[in-house]
């Protein structure tokens, strides 16, 4: 798994690739969270997210929980098939703010 | 005079003795090739004592005679053998004491023969030993003091203290070869093993129907087992246990094994093989040296063992929780040619769902006479593990027994024959975190596609299966070490995966699946497991084991 981040427009854009399972969910969570106590605003990429489980829907909530306390952006882009399906499990695919594309969720 | 060309606090010819010592015991000190050190040295130190000719003397250790193996003069005399107890040399190296015999013709000992064959005239000698602790190395030898006078207490002070430090260097010199040697033995011990070990057939995965495990007491093994797949989809397998341990019942198991290899493919059944290789032994083998082996064959389509046992431990055919001893055979091979001259005869069985399990007496005989495991040791033993997959129950007896404190004396072989009419589609088993996830769900996949598991259906399963596990390690284990194990089956209508663990139970009541208007990160694993199987239910776990779940989910129905 990889994560990746890069600032575009005063927002960081957070690549999530591969495998979001237990064993690497604790370093996505951290790497958000720590944005999150600098209130940044977030865009997670989760285009190449090929695997997501439990954890790793733990840490995108917590993260997107701090943002709302804070007043700020939290947005999952171009959501991949397999991560939309366990957000849809989790029905959580309402509660989450969501952009078709990375470029959309920096405008939003 | 020398003391004015050299003005020194010391006397000058002192300074010079010490010059000398440190000198040579340097030399001899960075020397490796010893010898060669001390035939350059012998000429440096007849030079400096003004000896007119110089020998060393060494004992050669086969045949206890002191040899010359260096010489420095006017007469050559290296390869001079003397024989235990003739001349100065012998009484120096007897007494163990540097001697000096100022008038060679007022000495009984002297030995007039040398000068005789040789022509030189020995008028005085200086022999001092060479030694360390009680062992005699040799010995070195002035002759004639040059200007006609004699050596005195001062050049015996000299060799003496050049002889030992001349044994130090010999005797390191020596242990520095043996060291070396050993070494090469080693390594060559270590390659052997090496190649044995590459005899042995490789790892297969978990659901292969045969595995089998070997323990070499010391590097090399007595034992073999093999599996050797045959054109017609049937599995040929064999176990043997050569007579004696150590290089040769290496070499006879090494010779054994490539029998079977060859003749497993060549001819009908185990039965033949075993003759075959018992007319072949019985003609080049060493005297004394036996093989007790059994050879079968494993049709897995219809789960029927043919074996033959020449001499062998009987194997242990397990099936639910009766045990039984298959006990026919024949004495072993390699001993007397007609005995399998009509052949050997075969036994067959059904596996009925169970397993055979073959071992050689290293696993019988464990621990000694008082505690021997005994073929009803094994089964007590086996019952424990039964529900781990075959290659970890296998690890899982051996290593119990050598955790035990049972001492390997032997070699240790044991072979496991599943039925895998009835084995799950997928059974394997992990080390309980979350490293092992990756693995678990890339073997899983594979699994439920073979089983005809719709392919919407594939990842939904996989992610509860992974939470499922994640579960074990999380709560059940609590973050320390175990293992799981995952076993899927399944047919057209249902799905069933069985995950089992060791850890201490729990209380099935405590997990239930989060609220879901309740957003707080948690509980959504066992939500997802949930939503994703029709069936999920704690079992009675099998014995030694510590909690099942069954997972299970009515086929071709698609997700929820």
């Amino acid at each position: 798994m990889k994560i990746e981040s890069r600032e575009i427009d005063g927002a960081v854009v957070v690549a999530l690739s591969g495998e979001v399972d237990l064993q690497h969910s604790p370093s996505v969570r951290k790497h958000l969270m720590d944005l999150m106590f600098e209130r940044r605003p977030v865009v997670v990429d989760m285009a190449s997210v090929d695997y997501i489980d439990s954890s790793g829907i733990a840490s995108l909530v917590e993260a997107y929980q701090m943002a709302r306390k804070n007043g700020t952006r939290f947005i999952l882009a171009a959501i991949s098939a397999p991560a939309m399906r366990v957000l849809q499990l989790a029905r959580l695919d309402k509660v989450f703010a969501l952009a078709d594309t990375v470029e959309a969720g920096l405008q939003a | 005079m020398r003391i004015l060309e050299r003005p020194n606090t010391l006397p000058a010819s002192l300074a010079d003795d010490l010059d000398l010592i440190a000198e040579m015991t340097a030399d001899f000190a960075r020397s490796l090739d010893i010898e060669e050190t001390l035939r350059i040295g012998i000429a440096h130190i007849s030079t400096r004592m003004e000896a007119e000719a110089a020998s060393i003397f060494l004992m050669e250790p086969e045949t206890g005679d002191l040899v010359c193996r260096a010489c420095w003069g006017p007469t050559d005399v290296s390869g001079l053998r003397l024989p235990k107890g003739q001349g100065i040399v012998w009484r120096a190296v007897n007494r163990n004491a540097t001697e000096l015999v100022k008038d060679t013709s007022d000495d009984p000992d002297f030995s007039h023969k040398v000068d005789a064959n040789t022509g030189f005239i020995t008028r005085s000698i200086l022999c001092a030993p060479m030694s360390v602790r009680d062992e005699r190395l040799g010995a070195i030898e002035l002759f004639n003091k040059k200007g006609g006078g004699s050596f005195d207490g001062d050049d015996r002070r000299v060799l003496q203290a050049l002889a030992a430090s001349a044994a130090l260097a010999l005797i390191n010199a020596r242990q520095a070869t043996a060291m070396a040697e050993q070494q090469a033995l080693k390594r060559e011990l270590a390659l052997a093993a090496d190649i044995q070990r590459a005899m042995l057939p490789p790892a297969r995965p978990p659901e292969f129907p045969i595995h089998g495990i070997n323990l070499a007491a010391r590097g090399v093994s007595g034992d073999f087992f093999d599996v050797v797949e045959l054109k017609d989809g049937k599995l040929a397998f064999a176990i043997a246990d050569v007579s004696g341990k150590g290089m040769n019942a290496a070499l006879l198991m090494a010779k054994t094994a490539s029998l079977f290899r060859c003749l497993a493919k060549r001819l009908d059944g185990p039965g033949a093989v075993l003759a075959a290789i018992d007319a072949e032994l019985a003609e080049t083998s060493s005297a004394g040296m036996f093989v007790t082996m059994i050879a079968g064959v494993l049709d897995p389509a219809t789960g029927t063992v043919t074996l033959a046992n020449a001499g062998h431990e009987p194997p242990l055919l397990c099936c639910g929780a009766k045990m039984d001893r298959i006990d026919d055979g024949m004495p072993p091979l390699g001993i007397v040619p007609e005995l399998f001259a009509q052949g050997c005869p075969e036994t067959t069985l059904q596996l009925n769902g169970g397993a055979l399990y073959l071992f050689t007496d290293g696993l019988t005989e464990a621990g000694g006479t008082d505690s021997m495991l005994g073929a009803d040791g094994v089964a007590a033993r086996l019952t424990p593990h039964r529900m781990r997959p075959a290659p970890d129950r296998l690890r899982a007896l051996v290593g119990g027994i050598v955790e035990d404190g049972m001492a390997l004396k032997d070699d240790l072989t044991m072979v496991v024959v599943e039925d895998c009419r009835t084995a799950p589609v997928m059974n394997r088993q992990y080390q309980a975190r979350p490293a092992s996830l990756a693995a678990i769900r890339r073997a899983l996949t594979p699994a439920l596609e073979r089983l005809g598991c719709p392919s919407q259906m594939v990842p939904d399963v996989v992610l509860a299966v992974d939470e499922a596990c994640q579960n074990i390690i999380r709560h059940a284990y609590g973050g320390g070490e175990g293992e799981l194990i995952i076993q899927v089956r399944g047919d057209s209508e249902m799905l069933d995966i069985r995950l089992i663990d060791f850890a201490p139970p729990i209380n099935p009541a405590m997990v239930c699946p989060r609220d879901l208007d309740d957003i707080r990160p948690g509980g959504l694993g066992t939500h997802f497991i949930r939503s994703v199987m029709d069936e999920v239910e704690f079992l009675a776990p099998p014995p030694g084991a510590g909690n099942l779940l069954r997972l299970a989910k009515r086929m071709g129905m698609g997700g929820p």
